[in-house]
């Protein structure tokens, strides 16, 4: 499965760096994350280590194969 | 044997005694800074009167310090207890609970127990908590903060269950990050749920103007009113902005461009916020990010200076980063430990680990274990965390208590490559705990020998854990030499290790000694085996004790059982089932000895539904392999049962079982000799029922008895009287044997033609079984009895309880041979209420009616009745309590 997650607002390098699994670039504003996500338990965990770092999340979607 | 229940507050850890534990009981203090929001503590108002709330919140909303603020205004108690990731046990999550009403001065009763194994809580513990939250006058205030940490479903159940059940009694108030599992639907439904989420909890512009003022910004209507949108009114970036401004030379034109920036929020004001610390209190907030909580002493072992102490008061008085948790410990908010580890990871690479070690150390010294390993094996360092278990002695928590589940998870990770005694030590606890004997031995092997070599790790404590272990090993295989040295080793080392240590780990001595009595029974030494096996189940303490008192009391159970003392074994029996419901025992053994017992003396008592039930229950449970002991005992029983029932046949097959051990037990075999013995007899084999009991025949007098039946059975009265003429003196057998002996004896005469003597012994054998209801052996005599129990005395002396019909009943209180009841817990005023009911005989719905409450209160009063009485029936509740003159 590969995932893309958009987050509100322009993530620092440094945060970006707690994400390794994931490429990101950032688009008017937001910053997209992109790239595989394992299984549910994972794309859970990703959720809640988005939410414990004050991070918002504005949309999240499976990218086609 | 000394009262088994005796110590219910003893063992409970005490909240205020560990600064760690205590601060989660604690009600976070407020900064200097917070905002009281009126239109928030108005809403939680209505808490009060609806079962649950729910303050639902993202990270930094500010849910913890309005809860904590508006309860620390109420004139009510309020339970507080924040969660934590170990708290997804139930078994650990309710022992919390319990502790946090505690701590709050409201605590339970004592008969509602508490749990000592991490991933169980009995039923009867939650009905029990709910039925006595339900019977207060006030309802009881309970708070969960970061809940979002308990994700266990089954959790969320039991907390339903107990919210259900406890009714006015109980008000819950979760806060939390993500929605329960609770069926919230349901109470929104109904109006019983109070609710504020993230909208509500976002600051209004007013709000926040106050907010800002606090932090001496005075900034315009339009300002404040830019600001809350830009943040959406989060708490956490107001405050970061509030700072990050504050901090700046001109404040007005960094709140301009930060409203213009398009960064996510936390993320940049952190940093900014960070940025413009002195360069020593950036480096400290770094370095403290890979803590829970911190003090001064300990932030300075990772800082490496001195000046801890000022920064952390300035930082918490500035309102930045920590909050001050009393006793000089403080804690970083965990939506800014997080990002902050982040920072460290970018600055310091690969200084975390050595930060965690450090930590560990530190945490070690001062007395906290628990956290000093999750330090340890958080920096990969196994070697300092393995040695860490073993020199506190505390590796018997492996096996006991709340802490087992989390000690055996917390070793998962440890790569295979790591050496060394300690590392095998635990690797050998963790099999053998597993029931993998032969992996468990080669550790234990290597780590003996690694001891010889090592010298880092303590040598005494190692060398106790060391015996511990062999122990264990010796009682799973079978092998009472073994066992016997091991104790052995561990008396003489115990006075190389610190006191404290010994003091401390209590549990640790009582497996050993525990496992040293199974193997002594095993080999048949009762005596010796009831010696150590005493001592441990009148031995006090709390959740780490409650596994080897239970299995203790099992034990005892068993070897009453073995001599005939039914009522004895009974006893003992439903004691440990009281242990076990009062601790919500077992999880990693099966139901247990004492399970067994009392359905063997089901059997001998000819109540064969109720017995075939326990045994059903003891096969459901049966989860790992079991010593010989359990093993032997579960293969007697069911052989019984099967004979009882009629089916010769698989009676004798389950005699031929062999219970795999090192060394042949001779009870097991005797035994099973006889009880092949009685099946063949059933079978009308008098040959073959006389040989395999026979060359047993002088061992123990339940064979003796048994030999004389074959011999009786194959036409030779004479000879049976004979053998039972001197019983073996190797031990004092009670009525099960005795009373077969007898009926032998009367049968023996009666063929004979001495009809005045089969009279008399007849009698007397009724009087003996009379007493402990012994059915089965007068069913088994044959049918030569029953013409003789129709008339006359022996009818008197049957009736009521062998045939149907007048008689003396159940025997009089006098008669009891069992020594004056031994009530270890006081019955409350209202169980005293319904015991004096149930003795007027009357059903339970007409007590229920007459007590005002509903049927299922009164039968959790029943329930605990008999728990606390160790019975299981009225009759026997209403007995005991006239001898104990409670009635």
């Amino acid at each position: 499965m590969r995932y893309e997650i958009r987050i509100a607002g322009q993530m620092s390098e440094t945060l970006a760096k707690v994400f390794p699994e994931l490429d990101h670039v950032v688009v008017s504003g937001q910053t997209l994350l992109y790239g595989p996500v394992v299984d549910d338990a994972h794309l859970y965990g990703l959720l809640t280590r988005f939410q414990s770092l004050g991070l918002r999340v504005v949309e999240m979607r499976q990218l086609p194969e | 044997m000394a009262a088994t229940d005796e110590t219910p507050e003893a063992g409970f850890a005490d909240p205020t005694g560990d600064p760690m534990l205590r601060t989660r009981f604690a009600l976070p203090s407020r900064p200097a800074m917070f905002v009281r929001r009126p239109r928030l503590t108005e809403h939680l108002d209505q808490a009060l009167g609806t079962p649950l709330t729910m303050v639902n919140g993202s990270a930094g909303a500010g849910k913890t310090l309005l809860v904590a603020d508006w309860a620390s205004g109420l004139r009510q108690p309020v339970a507080w207890l924040t969660a934590e990731s170990t708290d997804q046990a139930p078994g650990v999550f309710w022992a919390h609970v319990l502790q946090a009403l505690r701590a709050a001065g409201v605590p339970v009763a004592s008969e509602v127990g508490s749990p000592a194994e991490a991933s169980r809580v009995d039923r009867r513990t939650l009905t029990r908590l709910a039925a006595d939250l339900e019977g207060r006058d006030t309802s009881t205030l309970v708070v969960l903060d970061e809940f979002d940490r308990v994700v266990s479903r089954e959790i969320a159940e039991q907390l339903e269950f107990v919210l259900h059940h406890a009714g006015r009694g109980l008000r819950l108030i979760l806060v939390t990050r993500t929605e329960p599992l609770l069926p919230l639907h349901r109470y929104r439904a109904s109006g019983e749920m109070t609710e504020i989420r993230d909208a509500e909890l976002a600051f209004t512009p007013d709000e926040a103007h106050e907010l800002l003022t606090r932090h001496g910004l005075h900034l315009s209507t339009s300002a404040v009113q830019a600001l809350v949108e830009r943040t959406r009114g989060w708490a956490a970036g107001l405050r970061l902005c509030a700072l990050a401004a504050r901090q700046g030379t001109d404040p007005h034109a960094y709140l301009k461009q930060f409203e213009a920036d398009h960064s996510a929020v936390a993320d940049f004001l952190l940093a900014e916020v960070l940025d413009r610390q002195a360069p020593d209190t950036q480096d400290l907030l770094l370095r403290i990010s890979v803590l829970e909580r911190c003090c001064p002493d300990l932030v300075n072992v990772l800082t490496q200076r001195t000046d801890a102490e000022p920064i952390l008061a300035a930082l918490q008085r500035e309102n930045a980063f920590v909050h001050y948790l009393g006793h000089s410990w403080y804690s970083l908010h965990p939506l800014f430990a997080e990002i902050l580890r982040a920072h460290l990871r970018e600055r310091f690479p690969g200084l975390e680990p050595e930060l965690r070690s450090r930590a560990a150390q530190w945490l070690r010294r001062s007395g906290a274990l628990p956290e000093a390993l999750a330090q340890g094996a958080a920096a990969d360092d196994w070697e300092f965390t393995a040695r860490a278990v073993v020199d506190d002695l505390a590796l018997g928590q492996l096996f006991t208590g709340l802490r087992s589940d989390d000690l055996t998870a917390l070793f998962e990770r440890m790569g295979p490559d790591v050496r060394g005694p300690a590392p095998d030590l635990v690797r050998a606890a963790r099999e053998l705990a597993g029931r993998d004997v032969e992996h468990g031995l080669a550790h234990l092997h290597r780590a003996e020998e690694e001891l010889a070599r090592d010298g880092a790790t303590d040598p005494a404590a190692a060398g106790l854990t060391c015996a511990l272990l062999e122990a264990l090993a010796a009682r799973l295989t079978g092998t009472p030499g073994r066992a016997e040295r091991a104790a052995e080793q561990a008396l003489a080392l115990r006075p190389e290790v610190p006191g404290h240590l010994l003091d401390e780990h209590p549990e640790l001595n009582a497996l050993l000694l525990t496992h040293l009595g199974s193997a002594r029974l095993w080999a048949g030494r009762f005596e010796d085996a009831r010696t150590v096996l005493s001592a441990v189940a009148g031995r006090p303490g709390g959740a780490a004790m409650a596994l080897p008192r239970w299995e203790a009391l099992g034990h005892l159970a068993l070897i009453d059982y073995l001599n005939g003392w039914l009522g004895r074994a009974e006893h003992k029996a439903l004691a440990a089932a009281g242990q076990a419901q009062r601790y919500s025992l077992p999880q990693r053994s099966g139901a247990g000895l004492g399970t067994l017992v009392r359905a063997a003396v089901l059997i001998d008592r000819d109540e064969l539904d109720e017995a075939q039930a326990l045994l059903d229950e003891v096969a459901a449970s049966h989860l790992l392999g079991e010593d010989p002991v359990e093993e032997a005992g579960r293969v007697l029983t069911r052989g019984r049962l099967l004979l009882a029932r009629g089916d010769a046949r698989a009676a004798l097959a389950a005699a031929d079982a062999i219970v795999p051990a090192v060394v042949s037990s001779p009870w097991a075999q005797d035994h099973a000799a006889a009880l092949a013995s009685a099946a063949y007899l059933a079978q009308g084999q008098p040959e073959p029922a006389r040989k395999v009991v026979e060359r047993v025949a002088d061992r123990r007098a339940a064979c003796t008895v048994q030999a004389a039946r074959a011999r009786l059975a194959a036409g030779h009265p004479a000879e049976a009287l004979e053998m039972l003429h001197s019983l073996p003196e190797t031990d004092r057998p009670g009525p099960a044997v005795t009373v077969r002996a007898t009926l032998v004896r009367a049968q023996a005469a009666h063929e004979l033609g001495d009809h005045t003597a089969a009279h008399r012994l007849l009698g007397r054998a009724l009087l003996d079984g009379r007493r402990e209801q012994l059915r089965l052996p007068f069913l088994e005599a044959g049918p030569w009895i029953r013409p003789l129990l129709s008339t006359g005395r022996l009818r008197e002396l049957a009736g009521g309880w062998l045939v149907p019909g007048p008689g003396h009943g159940p025997p009089a209180p006098t008669e009891q041979p069992q020594p004056p009841a031994l009530v270890v817990e006081e019955l409350s005023a209202r169980e005293r209420d319904v015991l004096r009911r149930l003795a007027e005989m009357r059903s339970t719905e007409e007590i229920a009616a007459d007590l005002h409450v509903s049927v299922n209160t009164v039968k959790t009063h029943l329930k605990s009745i008999y728990r606390k009485l160790a019975v299981s029936r009225r009759g026997d509740a209403v007995r005991r309590a006239r001898d104990a003159r409670i009635l």
